[in-house]
């Protein structure tokens, strides 16, 4: 039951700090078409802009700091670099957003060192938020998941209650006769690119100082979002905020869990024959749950090839 | 191919046969690991220049061919009867096998999905192998020996060479006859237009699981090759940055030319191999080329070349090669200029200038860099890379206005002559 | 086992639905296209011509009914099998093979035709029936001279009469064109009708077209869709004179 709890819980969070990544990446995807493979990176870079800003000017002010700083590098991305290749299609896009990758990931090496830095929260934010079977459940936890709902709800209202949201999600079904209409539709795009790469650098922000930040830890979220997209469905927050819990609940369940296919292989008396065998049937799930969101997106495409909700291809 | 080609490209053999016997162990060495990559680059852009497939999990299938060859390597130091140079068919079957599965996948999909799915098995695989200590053998990873085979010892590194280089001829001879065949054919069909292609009768999914099971094949074959060389590998081999060398290589050489690949593989595995003792920053200055050539010569360095070989007739080159030296001579200035700077950020911010800080008490001493002394606090250490870039860019615009001037010359030429019919020149 | 006599339609749809969440967009579609017959579908935009061409092809596969090809169910086959099975179609919107040459655009088909589908261990270019039969179908769409050229590089109605060589490359019996000469001028469409007549000879058409003259120079019969339903199949000219189609359709049309 403690575990059942304090899986779900930090399950909840975790995918809720997937969803604030993978968020961006589905709205600029939707409306452009472009995949961002720099959009982890995004997440990256607000994590050490926080931790570069709040060594001098304090925590808050880092978090403020840099998903204004990171939103302005994603336009300028959206405005000068991405029309030059637009002509060439959307893998050329694909293809210049994976090079802007390394290269953030390289200048952060050359800046901060190979390292993980020490950006960590302040004091007057560690303490236990509540106490559940005798152990502390840190506060900052729940505050990484307040930080997304409270930034879902905005963007939610954004879009729905706004002039500005309205044209953008006219946008995104058919940008020409949104611009027929007299929007200004280039506009539009880079303000998306630029909230979309803001929302990545808050997330980096709040969570690097929970999380480790080092170098690694722009492709290690990056691969997990992709696969937030594909198996949610690109183009569909919905799916997005559903395939991000999934994942976030099975992970945080899968490090607890010591189950291994020789186990299942006990219930009809076959455990003794599938330990002799050994290798992937005596794997315990507890050591393979980086492993669990690829075989998640595998079983997902098998079921599912357009993701939860996904249907365009 | 014309005769010229197959000239060129036999003279070249002749070169890689002649040449390495008379070169240094780090020379052969570097040479092993061009052709390797070359061979790596090639199978990759059968999927993605011949198909439209652009994966970024190749590492899957090269680290997959790589463990399978080592195992047999173990087999035969065991006792197990096998020819030794036959050993990179272990490689090239296990990668037909995985590849088979994973291109099953991967092509339920297409456009940035696949890419995105490629990305996720390769990473399933880096994420599983330090677990699995029989296959991957954990950690540590899985280690070997080359056994002697009919006189031949395989102890000396040119044994080796000549071992990689037979095979990456035969593969990539193999990977140009592919696109002769019916099939080839058929696969450039499906990277022009995959919907046309089921209401012709094909079965699209099919037929892109057969590109993806040669492609992951060939790769296979390269990382049993690397195997093989090293004598050992672990789970490292399945890396994003594996599979994101491939990506790099194959886009600055040109995806668009056949041989394109070959061009960046080449340049930037003997780059890497003459500088990466000098700068740390190599990944960075690879980078950066990739995302120049993505701006600015989108078809790769292969792409240009073929470009003016295709207008060589037009092309008046004592006049265009001037403005063409004074544009390298500004892309000199700004490469200069970019590595200065980077140098400097790297020596600034490492932590042996952390603790001569220190030393200083909180000062900023001098550094040392390019055999020379410069100061962080004098406007001169700055004012250098600073002119070298506005210098460079100048002298490159400049140049780039005469030289599209003279294209555009070209152009107006072409049509004169055609209009006029038999138009002198000029 | 089929007993396939002059009786069986070449071309069957019984009670034919579709529908795209909640739009029906074809109810109950009744429609017999006799062996050997050109039969044209008319009908205003919107009415489900490409819609109903795309179920009979596969693209999409039907909410219930029933799709019979020479007497055999092909409701919901994958397209690549209902070519097989021997139907074949063109496109409204040009969709060939861009960055290829004509001559290898068609030779795609013919390949499929000659069961090399998967032919990794011989030579394009020495497969000579195929590159015969290729020559052949070039000659009869009037391409020869652009045999080597990119297909992107090709006119507007040079691009159509590939469109049409494609769907002749599989051997096909079955030939659904879509608005073969959309967008032509009125000298390029009597020239694609004439085209469409002389390929077609001995197969079976079924062609949506706009351009009445076609219609009428080309078509056995005709049957017009209106709002997802079939209003009337007959003849060119008994068509022409009925008043219920005159309402729906002509009359509509006129007064544009």
């Amino acid at each position: 039951m403690e575990f059942a709890i304090i899986s779900t819980l930090n399950g909840v969070t975790y995918g809720l700090l997937l969803f604030m990544v993978s968020a961006g990446l589905t709205l600029i995807f939707g409306m452009m078409g472009v995949l961002n493979f720099a959009h982890a990176s995004f997440y990256m870079l607000g994590a050490y802009v926080a931790y570069a800003v709040s060594s001098i000017f304090g925590f808050w002010t880092g978090i403020l700091v840099a998903p204004i700083v990171v939103g302005l590098v994603g336009m300028a991305v959206e405005r000068f670099l991405l029309p030059r290749v637009h002509a060439h299609g959307h893998a050329h896009e694909l293809l210049l957003t994976f090079g802007l990758a390394l290269i953030i990931e390289e200048l952060i090496k050359l800046f901060f060192g190979d390292f993980p830095v020490n950006y960590q929260m302040p004091e007057a934010l560690r303490f236990s938020a509540f106490e559940i079977f005798g152990t502390g459940y840190p506060f900052y936890r729940m505050f990484i998941g307040a930080v997304a709902v409270i930034m879902f709800t905005v963007l939610w209202l954004l879009l729905t209650r706004t002039r500005t949201g309205i044209v953008v999600r006219a946008a995104e079904r058919l940008p020409q006769m949104a611009e027929a209409l007299g929007h200004n539709i280039p506009i539009v795009f880079m303000f998306v690119f630029g909230t979309g790469a803001a929302l990545a650098g808050l997330a980096g922000a709040v969570a690097g100082a929970f999380y480790p930040t080092n170098p690694n830890m722009g492709i290690e979220l990056g691969v997990i979002v992709f696969v937030v997209v594909v198996v949610g469905g690109l183009g569909s927050l919905k799916g997005s905020l559903v395939a991000s819990l999934l994942i976030g609940l099975f992970s945080s369940f899968a490090v607890g869990l010591d189950w291994s296919i020789a186990g299942m292989f006990d219930v009809v008396g076959l455990g003794d024959w599938a330990r002799s065998v050994g290798g992937l049937l005596t794997l315990e799930l507890s050591s393979v749950s980086a492993t669990i969101p690829f075989a998640l997106m595998l079983i997902v495409l098998l079921v599912r090839p357009a993701g939860l909700m996904g249907e365009r291809n | 191919m014309t005769s010229i080609q197959k000239i060129l490209l036999a003279l070249l053999l002749v070169l890689l046969i002649a040449v390495p016997p008379f070169l240094g162990l780090g020379w052969q060495n570097a040479l092993i690991n061009v052709l390797i990559s070359s061979l790596f680059a090639l199978a990759f852009n059968l999927l993605n220049g011949q198909a439209g497939l652009l994966s970024f999990g190749h590492a899957a299938y090269f680290g997959v061919g790589a463990f399978a060859a080592l195992h047999l390597m173990i087999a035969v130091e065991d006792g197990l009867f096998f020819p030794t140079p036959l050993l990179p068919l272990a490689g090239g079957l296990a990668g037909l096998v995985v590849g088979v599965v994973a291109g099953y996948f991967s092509t339920m999909r297409s456009g940035v999905y696949f890419a995105l799915v490629t990305l996720a098995i390769a990473e399933l695989f880096h994420s599983l192998a330090p677990h699995l200590e029989g296959t991957f053998g954990g950690e540590a990873g899985v280690s070997s020996m080359r056994m002697p085979w009919m006189g031949l010892g395989f102890g000396t590194i040119i044994e080796v060479y000549y071992l990689t280089l037979g095979w990456v001829v035969l593969c990539g001879l193999a990977l140009w006859a592919y696109t002769r065949t019916p099939f080839g054919r058929l696969t450039l069909a499906l990277r022009d237009n995959e919907q046309r292609v089921k209401f012709l009768g094909y079965n699209a999914h099919y037929a892109k699981v057969i590109v993806f099971a040669v492609s992951a094949m060939m790769t296979g074959v390269a990382g049993a090759l690397l195997a093989i060389s090293n004598e050992t590998a672990n789970y490292s081999l399945f890396s994003g940055s594996v599979s994101a060398q491939v990506v790099l290589q194959t886009f600055v050489g040109g995806s668009t030319v056949f041989f394109g690949p070959v061009i960046g593989a080449t340049v930037f595995t003997l780059f890497s191999f003459l500088i990466s003792d000098l700068t740390r920053s190599w990944l960075f200055y690879q980078g950066l080329i990739f995302v120049l050539v993505m701006l600015y010569a989108p078809t790769g360095i292969g792409g240009v070349i073929g470009h003016h070989i295709r207008n060589r007739r037009q092309l008046d080159l004592a006049k265009i090669g001037g403005p063409y030296l004074v544009a390298l001579g500004g892309g000199i200035l700004i490469a200069a200029g970019t590595v200065f700077l980077t140098e400097s950020a790297e020596v600034l911010f490492g932590q042996d200038y952390a603790m001569a800080r220190d030393g200083a008490s909180g000062g900023f001493p001098a550094y040392d860099l390019f055999g020379l002394s410069w100061s962080p606090l004098n406007p001169v250490t700055w004012l250098v890379p600073l002119v070298l870039l506005c210098g460079g860019v100048f002298i490159l615009i400049r140049a780039r206005r005469v030289i599209d001037r003279l294209w555009a010359r070209k152009d107006e030429a072409t049509t004169a002559d055609m209009t006029v019919g038999a138009g002198g020149k000029e | 086992m089929n007993e396939i006599t002059s009786q069986t339609p070449a071309l069957q749809l019984s009670d034919v639905s579709k529908s795209f969440g909640p739009i029906d967009v074809l109810q109950g579609l009744n429609l017999d296209i006799r062996p050997g017959e050109r039969h044209a579908v008319i009908g205003p935009n919107g009415a489900g011509k490409s819609t109903l061409f795309n179920l009979i092809s596969g693209m999409f596969a039907p909410s219930s009914g029933d799709i019979r090809l020479e007497g055999n169910s092909i409701g919901g086959l994958s397209p690549h099998l209902i070519n097989r099975a021997g139907l074949a179609r063109s496109f409204q919107i040009t969709n060939i093979f861009h960055r290829m040459t004509v001559f290898e655009n068609l030779r795609i088909g013919v390949m499929a035709r000659h069961q090399v589908r998967y032919g990794l261990f011989r030579s394009a270019a020495g497969m000579r029936r195929v590159n015969d039969e290729t020559a052949d179908v070039l000659n009869r769409v009037g391409l020869e001279a652009r045999a080597q050229s990119m297909a992107g590089d090709l006119t507007y109605s040079e691009q159509r009469a590939l469109e049409i060589g494609m769907t002749l490359t599989t051997g096909a019996d079955v030939i659904l064109l879509d608005e073969p000469t959309a967008g032509m001028s009125r000298e390029e469409t009597a020239k694609a009708a004439e085209l469409i007549r002389k390929v077609t000879e001995g197969k079976t058409l079924l062609m949506v077209e706009h351009d009445m003259s076609v219609v009428f120079s080309l078509c056995d019969r005709v049957s017009v869709l209106v709002y997802g339903r079939i209003l009337a199949t007959d003849t060119p000219e008994r068509i022409s004179a009925n008043r219920e189609v005159q309402e729906a359709y002509l009359g509509q049309e006129g007064a544009q």
